[in-house]
């Protein structure tokens, strides 16, 4: 028994030995990105978000990419040609290689074309005809033959790209992961359902590899790829992401130099401005995030419809501070907004305004402005011969405490500004909250959406008829006809008509408050004085490490 | 003996099998399915099913997995990392988890039996008063707490250790966790392995043992301590069980990969993913089954009487 004892005594003592031995080795400082939550999947055909968009873009590049200012230019596609009506582009791709050695050709933009479409997957959408417009994708996304897609390789450099309508933004759309390439030799000689599962069922065409991943991991590590096309432009040789989901952590994280990049939450800004050691590497970095309330107008709805009523509508939506809200209660660079497409998102090619640079434009329905909201009140009490109004407003509690202060200064300033109205906030899961929201069981709900592509229909598409799956049960014949002119009908062509009747559309759609608009959401950032020349971008890739040096 | 480890494997393959098949029925009674997700039409939905055979009877499912099972698979997900097969992520956590396991045990046994020993042998003095508060405030202290204290203070106030863990320092970043995790199993241990030697101590043969004149250490480990250690090592066997398939609590603070936290991804990640619960599920049940047999046939080794007793009866 001594004898085993002092085995075990031993074994353990060796082990903690050579574990401290170990640490020595963390002189080597290697830049640690905080990711706020898992990656989803790195298959280009499944990833839904702007995480996973990162991670992708860190390792493929598309035909595209994003310079500092946001703007696309050329990345594997050294140039491209459009034809005349706008409806044919031929990219010509340069001399790039797999991380395997293999060139990438035309044809695996056409494999991961087809094959995104054929999957039929959650972003398949965007080459259909509300977005890229590409030849026959409808059609293959609902079960077509994928050969048909209008993607073609005439021989291994060139790629041409049939459109059903000319877009004007097309090549910035490039830039999204959804159009990036995949290797089809190497895809195919893996097992089914393991691409990009491991570092070793992933392969890299950009500037950086995987060198460890699992599905689902806290901590992934990626290093420079020293056959990327543009490796000259790298000098980050190793970094790592680290999820870390609660903000206090992440705060904390970076305080002791564990993180070097990090995001935190709107409430934690006052605190870091006030703390004279960060408050120097506080990062305000604007997004194209909207924050709205949706209004549940079907007739039907449980609580008799109510909100069907246009005054109702408008009665809440001017009886919303949102510059105290955005200023109080989001925090953190949140900016008030009276408009349905977001501030600083999309900006006009000829006068570089951004769509929604006037932010008054609808101030007659969009406002906060008590006279008015009571006066629309007192027509929707006539209309609807109810004096009480008892709605119930449904958010989900577990993305953050920066939802909930939203909400209950909502609630306040409603109930307040509308004798007469109530609101009964209800918290739940966000599982449960997308299902009401989907099922049609809300009147009220408090949701947000982030653009897509760079083009104001990337919101506007969102309340046609057919809409998305959170519905408004709002339906109106003139949208919807000026929507679908401006993506696939005689307006796509025309870049100065389609921009007069997007904003066309948007007055429709504020006019009879079908969303209460609240703010733009901005992220607050963390960036250690170590680290220089990160890009952010408020479309398709969130931030790009392609720049970053290491002082 | 061969007769009674034959009789113990046909049952715990019993109780495996009805432990599948209890699993099975309940993950399909549980509120929820792998679809409750952003972005998923109700045609989607309706396809995904049909893909996943989850329109058919639950018992012709449960069939088809059994064959599945049975060809050495875990199947693929039904909603986690977009249906990937599991078998090479749930190796990887496992790992992740054994290792870190493995170092508590270790930990935990080694200086759980050396409180409890010093504790009984000083029965009733200040060193046992001292083991006792020790092992009392281990068993009360959940060891996510301790985990937090420890990452605070030797990660953040003194950056010592990595503040999350780190794949690259494994064994250096795997300390903290392993010693928090071990907390729990210091203080059974110790408290068992004291109040077993206490009462084997305390024994008419002991007594006789001292009374022929063995005396020290010779007589700790040939009567006390063998005599002592069957109860122990029914604690410990469940211990080894629970450390090694990781620490829900504990990985998520720390930010380890490891079974703990891919069944709390499977659980409430984007919906409730059947077959990695299930196999999660069946890896953990058939772990305990395995230790416990093990234990059984251990005991005829440490103990003759145990054998002895089957054998008559």
């Amino acid at each position: 028994m001594k004898k085993l004892l002092m085995l075990a005594l031993f074994i353990f003592a060796s082990l903690t030995m050579t574990a401290c031995g170990g640490g020595g080795d963390s002189g080597e400082k290697k830049l640690n990105v905080m990711l706020g939550s898992n990656v989803v999947s790195l298959d280009t055909a499944q990833a839904t978000d702007l995480v996973s968009f990162n991670v992708i873009s860190d390792c493929i590049d598309g035909l595209m990419q994003l310079d500092a200012q946001g703007k696309a230019i050329p990345a594997i596609a050294e140039s491209f040609d459009v034809s005349e009506d706008g409806k044919t582009y031929t990219f010509h791709l340069r001399d790039a290689k797999w991380a395997n050695g293999d060139a990438v050709t035309a044809n695996d933009f056409v494999f991961a074309w087809r094959r995104h479409c054929k999957v039929s997957d959650k972003y398949s959408y965007v080459f259909g005809s509300t977005v890229a417009c590409v030849k026959n994708a409808d059609a293959v996304i609902k079960g077509g033959d994928e050969k048909t897609l209008g993607v073609s390789a005439p021989d291994e450099k060139t790629l041409v790209v049939e459109l059903d309508a000319p877009v004007s933004f097309f090549p910035s759309l490039m830039c999204f992961p959804a159009f990036y390439p995949i290797n089809e030799n190497f895809y195919n000689n893996l097992d089914a359902g393991t691409y990009g599962t491991s570092p070793e069922t992933f392969l890299s065409n950009g500037a950086f590899m995987l060198t460890n991943y699992l599905p689902g991991s806290v901590n992934i590590q990626l290093e420079k790829n020293s056959s990327y096309w543009d490796a000259g432009r790298i000098a980050l040789e190793k970094f790592q992401y680290q999820v870390v989901s609660s903000s206090d952590n992440a705060l904390t994280a970076f305080k002791n130099g564990t993180l070097d990049v990090a995001q935190i939450s709107g409430n934690q800004v006052e605190q870091v401005k006030a703390d004279e050691k960060l408050s120097g590497d506080l990062k305000i970095i604007p997004t194209s995030l909207l924050n709205y309330m949706s209004f549940n107008q079907d007739p039907k709805n449980h609580h008799a419809g109510a909100l069907s009523n246009t005054n109702l509508r408008l009665a809440i939506s001017n009886a919303i501070d949102r510059e105290s809200l955005a200023e109080n209660y989001a925090m953190g660079g949140a900016r008030a907004t009276y408009t349905a497409v977001p501030i600083d998102f999309a900006p006009n090619v000829n006068t570089g305004k951004y769509f929604s640079e006037d932010q008054k434009q609808f101030a007659d329905v969009v406002a906060f402005d008590v006279g008015k909201a009571r006066s629309f009140l007192e027509d929707a009490k006539a209309e609807l011969g109810k004096d009480n109004f008892e709605l119930n407003l449904i958010y989900s509690n577990d993305s953050g405490d920066t939802v909930v202060k939203v909400v209950q200064a909502i609630k306040s300033q409603v109930e307040k500004n509308l004798p007469g109205v109530t609101i009964n906030l209800q918290p739940m899961p966000k599982a449960e909250y997308l299902n009401n929201v989907t099922s049609n069981n809300y009147d009220l709900a408090v949701t947000n959406w982030s653009p897509d592509y760079d083009d104001p229909m990337s919101f506007l598409t969102l309340w046609t008829t057919e809409g998305s799956e959170i519905a408004e049960h709002w339906s109106n014949a003139e949208y919807d006809s000026l929507i679908e002119a401006c993506t696939t009908g005689d307006l796509a062509g025309k870049y100065d008509e389609r921009w007069d009747a997007m904003l066309q559309a948007e007055k429709i759609l504020l006019d009879n408050a079908v969303i209460a608009p609240l703010y733009t959401s901005s992220r607050s950032m963390l960036i250690s004085d170590k680290v220089e020349g990160i890009e952010f971008h408020s479309i398709a890739v969130e931030q790009v490490l392609k720049s970053v040096t290491m002082k | 003996m061969k007769k009674y480890i034959a009789k113990r494997i046909l049952m715990s393959l019993l109780t495996l099998f009805l432990i599948i098949f209890v699993l099975f029925l309940l993950i399909r009674i549980m509120p929820g399915d792998p679809f409750s997700v952003e972005r998923m039409s109700a045609e989607m939905i309706l396809q995904k099913r049909e893909e996943l055979g989850l329109n058919k009877p639950v018992l012709v499912q449960f069939v088809d997995y059994l064959k599945l099972l049975a060809s050495g698979s875990f199947g693929n997900g039904t909603a986690l990392y977009n249906g990937a097969p599991i078998k090479p992520i749930l190796m990887k956590c496992l790992e992740t988890s054994f290792k870190i396991g493995g170092l508590s045990i270790i930990f935990g046994s080694v200086v759980g039996l050396l409180i409890g020993i010093v504790a009984a042998l000083n029965r009733g003095k200040f060193l046992d008063g001292l083991c006792t508060v020790v092992s009392i405030l281990g068993v009360c202290i959940p060891s996510y707490v301790f985990m937090i204290f420890l990452q605070y203070s030797f990660a953040h106030k003194i950056p010592f250790f990595p503040y999350f863990f780190d794949p690259s320092q494994y064994l250096f970043s795997s300390i903290m966790p392993a010693l928090s995790l071990s907390l729990f199993s210091i203080s059974t241990i110790a408290r068992f392995t004291r109040n077993e030697m206490v009462e084997v101590m305390n024994s008419d043969y002991v007594k006789l043992a001292e009374a022929k004149g063995l005396y020290g250490f010779q007589l700790i480990r040939t009567h006390v301590l063998r005599n002592a250690l069957i109860p122990i090592v029914t604690v410990i066997a469940p211990l080894v069980v629970d450390l090694l398939t990781g620490a829900m609590v504990i990985e998520k603070i720390y930010g380890i990969s490891g079974a703990g936290k891919l069944m709390v991804d499977a659980i409430s990640g984007q919906g409730i993913d059947y077959n990695y619960v299930l196999a999660l599920g069946i890896v953990f049940s058939s772990m305990y089954i395995a230790v416990m047999l093990l234990l059984d046939i251990l005991y005829g080794i440490i103990d003759p009487r145990i054998r002895l007793t089957t054998k008559e009866g």
